[in-house]
């Protein structure tokens, strides 16, 4: 039976080109924007380069303190994260890192800007990042301030040139010489808690990290539990811990401040009221709505044309008694063939896209790719279409009159 | 005419509806496109206001031990004079954290007879001025006599004069919770946030020596050619004397293109999001037409037959497009207008007028040459053929 209607709708799309060509024009087209997108979303929120260990990890990258009169949102201090943070029991490792900031360094009178960021010992245990050559500054290096550093491959293009061993050579950033004891593979900067060209020992920072006595500075957390059944664990005592926070100043009565896992983190805007995952998500809907609703309406008006014009097809299988329901299934088979031949042709559109896309590097180091996720995501949504599209003209033939249907040729 | 084409719209409502839905949601997109590109390219238009080639910036952090304030300001005119006898600088200035072509906002509230606005807020020194060769329009710009008065001097930009006094002239005025802050002068409009957004409200206040140490950029601007090797100069000078901050050099040429960027590359991609689904649109319609033209070959055959030109014929056709598409516009512009009486993004009333007129003049022309080939086909059609056809 399926072959059957295979081999028809195979015909049906041959008699009538033009209509065939706009219906994949309209499902590929769709499809690719939609694929572009989730590798975008994917590649920004679940590729886990270089935090692998996100089932066990909480962020904590914004402190809020808020009063009747007053509001104010910034990342943590050195102080906070060392005093209140490590004091907890659940977590086993606290990975402590400043944001990332900027400078220059000239090589033959060459500018490079470069970002650096500071960081504990914990951070390399924490995080994995792929070393290249050479390994992560330890504790002793820390405890010394030790002027070592980790940098990016970018970097050690961009200022060393093509050579094949960096370690232990020196590099000059704001003005000081750091001695390079590893190189890792570059994180795009969409990863704004993980990204910088450069990585520091905290007690190296020439703003003295241990004076800030307030909550909040430049810095950010990741608590590492045990295991993944601790988080929740983790999270609660977390939470506890900043209950019981006393007020920094007059002004404040309340202080906001999650330990979440990574995407509620990524998206934290500082405020409890407006969750930045509801926005997002909010925009990203409003965005596909709009993306899929012009084709769909299309698709519908194209099937209808399309029925009508096989009325007489219709007439004699239903004057040979053919059910409505047989007709309707008929006619959403072939729609949802249609469909899936779109959707090839939709996965090779935006392999195409994508490979420009990163050519065009747009945001360095942004690799964008196909993987299971992002092919489902394209499979779901093809499924969806070839439903929408296919079930309210199927419907509308199977109204069809027998005898209306038969004199209508 | 027009009663009997509505007529045989009406007796195919089913799909006329869809068609019209089709249609409205075009409209929508397309109106949402016209509104950034309008709103941008109105911008685009307006003069920059300032010299922002070879102005470079210096982000620094104050890391002086002292806090007795005329000690820091007596550091940082140092800083100054430093800079500013190296031979390749022109002019110098401190100015806070939102300087030209950053992302970075200050906003404070400010009640004046009853008006509400939320002007940004800039801290800057007497040199500002010059060193982005900023224009004045009423007034002065700061200078030596404004140490030790009572009030304090500030400068505003033009769209906040007109949103305060609109037509009065604003110097002299007070204006401030406790009318503590005198207008000295009124600058013309900025683009401070790159080519394509509007100046905004802008105030501007002196600085003082009680905000000196949260003061983190200098302006530099230099003379034309200076390459990269005074830059590092330029920055081995001001890291020697401030050793324990982190130095920053960047070019504001470079920030303008960064933030035009951020700027342009939505409007692009909706653009081209837009422009696929418009193509699509359009062929569907072209289509659907072509079908239902053909449906009527009986119909037009006997309108040919009792004396109707091949003209009028694909008149009635086209024009039974368009009333389609005037219906969706119908629609489309009651829920457009709501954006400038609502007043939803805070845009001008006059960007989503001219978006929502270039808009509808699209949508016709869309439906227009989609329907103008399929008119053309059904008046070929030969009435002795098409009857016979029945």
């Amino acid at each position: 039976m399926l072959k059957n209607y295979f081999k028809i709708a195979i015909a049906v799309f041959k008699r009538r080109k033009f209509f065939t060509f706009i219906s994949l024009f309209g499902i590929s087209f769709t499809l690719t924007i939609l694929i572009v997108l989730t590798a975008f979303i994917d590649k920004v929120i679940n590729d886990n380069y270089p935090d692998r260990k996100r089932d066990r990890s909480l962020y904590v990258n914004k402190m809020t303190e808020r009063g009747d009169q007053s509001y104010n949102g910034e990342a943590l201090s050195f102080y906070f994260l060392d005093h209140y943070v490590r004091r907890l029991k659940t977590p086993v490792k606290l990975a402590v890192s400043s944001d990332y900031r900027g400078t220059n360094t000239y090589v033959n009178n060459k500018k490079i800007s470069i970002s650096y960021k500071y960081t504990n010992a914990d951070y390399w245990d924490v995080t994995e990042y792929d070393f290249l050559e050479g390994k992560p500054f330890t504790k002793q290096q820390i405890a010394n301030a030790e002027r070592v550093a980790v940098i990016s491959a970018d970097i050690k293009r961009a200022y060393f040139g093509d050579v094949p061993s960096v370690v232990g050579k020196y590099i000059e950033a704001d003005n000081v010489q750091y001695r390079v004891c590893g190189v890792v593979k570059n994180v795009p900067v969409t990863l704004y808690m993980l990204y910088s060209d450069i990585y520091l020992p905290y007690t190296v920072s020439k703003t003295d990290y241990s004076s800030n006595t307030g909550y909040r500075g430049g810095y950010y957390g990741i608590l590492l539990a045990a295991s993944s059944a601790d988080v929740p664990k983790m999270k609660k005592e977390f939470e506890q811990m900043v209950k019981k926070l006393p007020m920094s100043s007059k002004e404040y009565n309340k202080i906001y401040c999650p330990a979440e896992t990574f995407i509620p983190a990524y998206l934290n805007t500082g405020n409890e009221d407006k969750s930045g995952l509801v926005y997002a998500l909010t925009a990203i809907a409003i965005f596909v709505l709009l993306v899929m609703l012009l084709p769909t309406l299309n698709l519908i008006n194209i099937n209808i044309t399309r029925i009508m014009e096989r009325s007489s097809e219709i007439g004699v299988r239903k004057a040979f008694g053919a059910s409505s329901q047989t007709l309707v299934y008929q006619f959403i088979v072939e729609n949802i063939i249609l469909t899936i031949l779109g959707c090839l042709i939709g996965i090779i559109l935006s392999l195409i896209v994508l490979k420009v896309l990163n050519n065009a590097s747009l945001i360095p180091n942004l690799e964008l790719t196909l993987n299971f996720t992002v092919l489902s995501v394209g499979l779901l949504t093809c499924l969806i279409f070839g439903l929408l599209s296919g079930v309210y003209p199927a419907w509308r033939m199977s109204r069809l009159n027998v005898v209306d249907a038969l004199k209508a040729q | 005419m027009f009663r009997h084409l509505f007529t045989l719209i009406w007796n195919k409502k089913k799909q006329n509806f869809l068609l019209i839905t089709e249609m409205l949601i075009s409209f929508l997109v397309v109106f949402a496109v016209f509104t950034l590109v309008v709103f941008n390219y109105r911008n685009y238009r307006k003069p920059m206001g300032l010299e922002y080639e070879n102005v470079w910036v210096v982000n620094y952090n104050n890391t002086l031990k002292t806090t007795n304030a005329d000690s820091v300001m007596l550091f940082y005119e140092g800083l100054k004079q430093i800079i500013k006898s190296m031979p390749q600088v022109r002019e110098v200035s401190y100015t806070s954290a939102n300087i030209p072509f950053t992302q970075n906002s200050m906003m404070n509230g400010l009640d004046y007879k009853g008006k509400h606005i939320n002007p940004n807020y800039c801290q800057s020194d007497e040199e500002y001025k010059n060193v982005l060769q900023i224009k004045m329009k009423e007034g002065r710009w700061f200078g030596k006599e404004d140490m030790n008065v009572s009030k304090r001097p500030i400068v505003i930009n033009s769209t906040m004069k007109e949103q305060l006094f609109g037509k009065e002239s604003a110097t002299g005025k007070l204006i401030g919770d406790s009318k503590d802050l005198k207008i000295i002068g009124v600058i013309d409009d900025v683009k401070m946030k790159g080519d394509y957004t509007d100046a905004g409200a802008w105030l501007y206040v002196k600085i003082d020596t009680s905000s000196m140490p949260g003061i983190g950029r200098i302006l530099v601007s230099v003379v034309p050619g200076t390459d990269a090797a005074f830059e590092s100069r330029l920055y081995k000078t001001i890291a020697n004397t401030m050793k324990d901050s982190n130095i920053e050099i960047e070019h504001l040429t470079n920030k303008l293109k960064d933030i035009n960027y951020f700027a342009l590359v939505p409007m692009i991609i909706l653009s081209i999001v837009a422009g696929f689904l418009i193509i699509n649109v359009a062929l569907g319609l072209f289509g659907v037409l072509w079908y239902n033209i053909n449906k009527r070959r009986s119909e037009i055959g006997l309108r040919r037959a009792i004396g109707a030109t091949s003209g009028s014929v694909s008149a009635q056709l086209v024009s039974e497009a368009l009333i389609l598409a005037t219906l969706s516009l119908i629609a489309g512009s009651f829920f457009a207008i709501q954006f400038p009486l609502l007043n939803v993004f805070d845009l001008p009333a006059g960007v989503y007028l001219t978006a929502l007129a270039l808009s509808v003049v699209f949508i016709y022309i869309l439906v227009l040459i989609c329907s103008l080939y399929p008119g053309r086909q059904a008046a070929a059609i030969y009435p002795a053929v098409a009857l016979h056809e029945d």
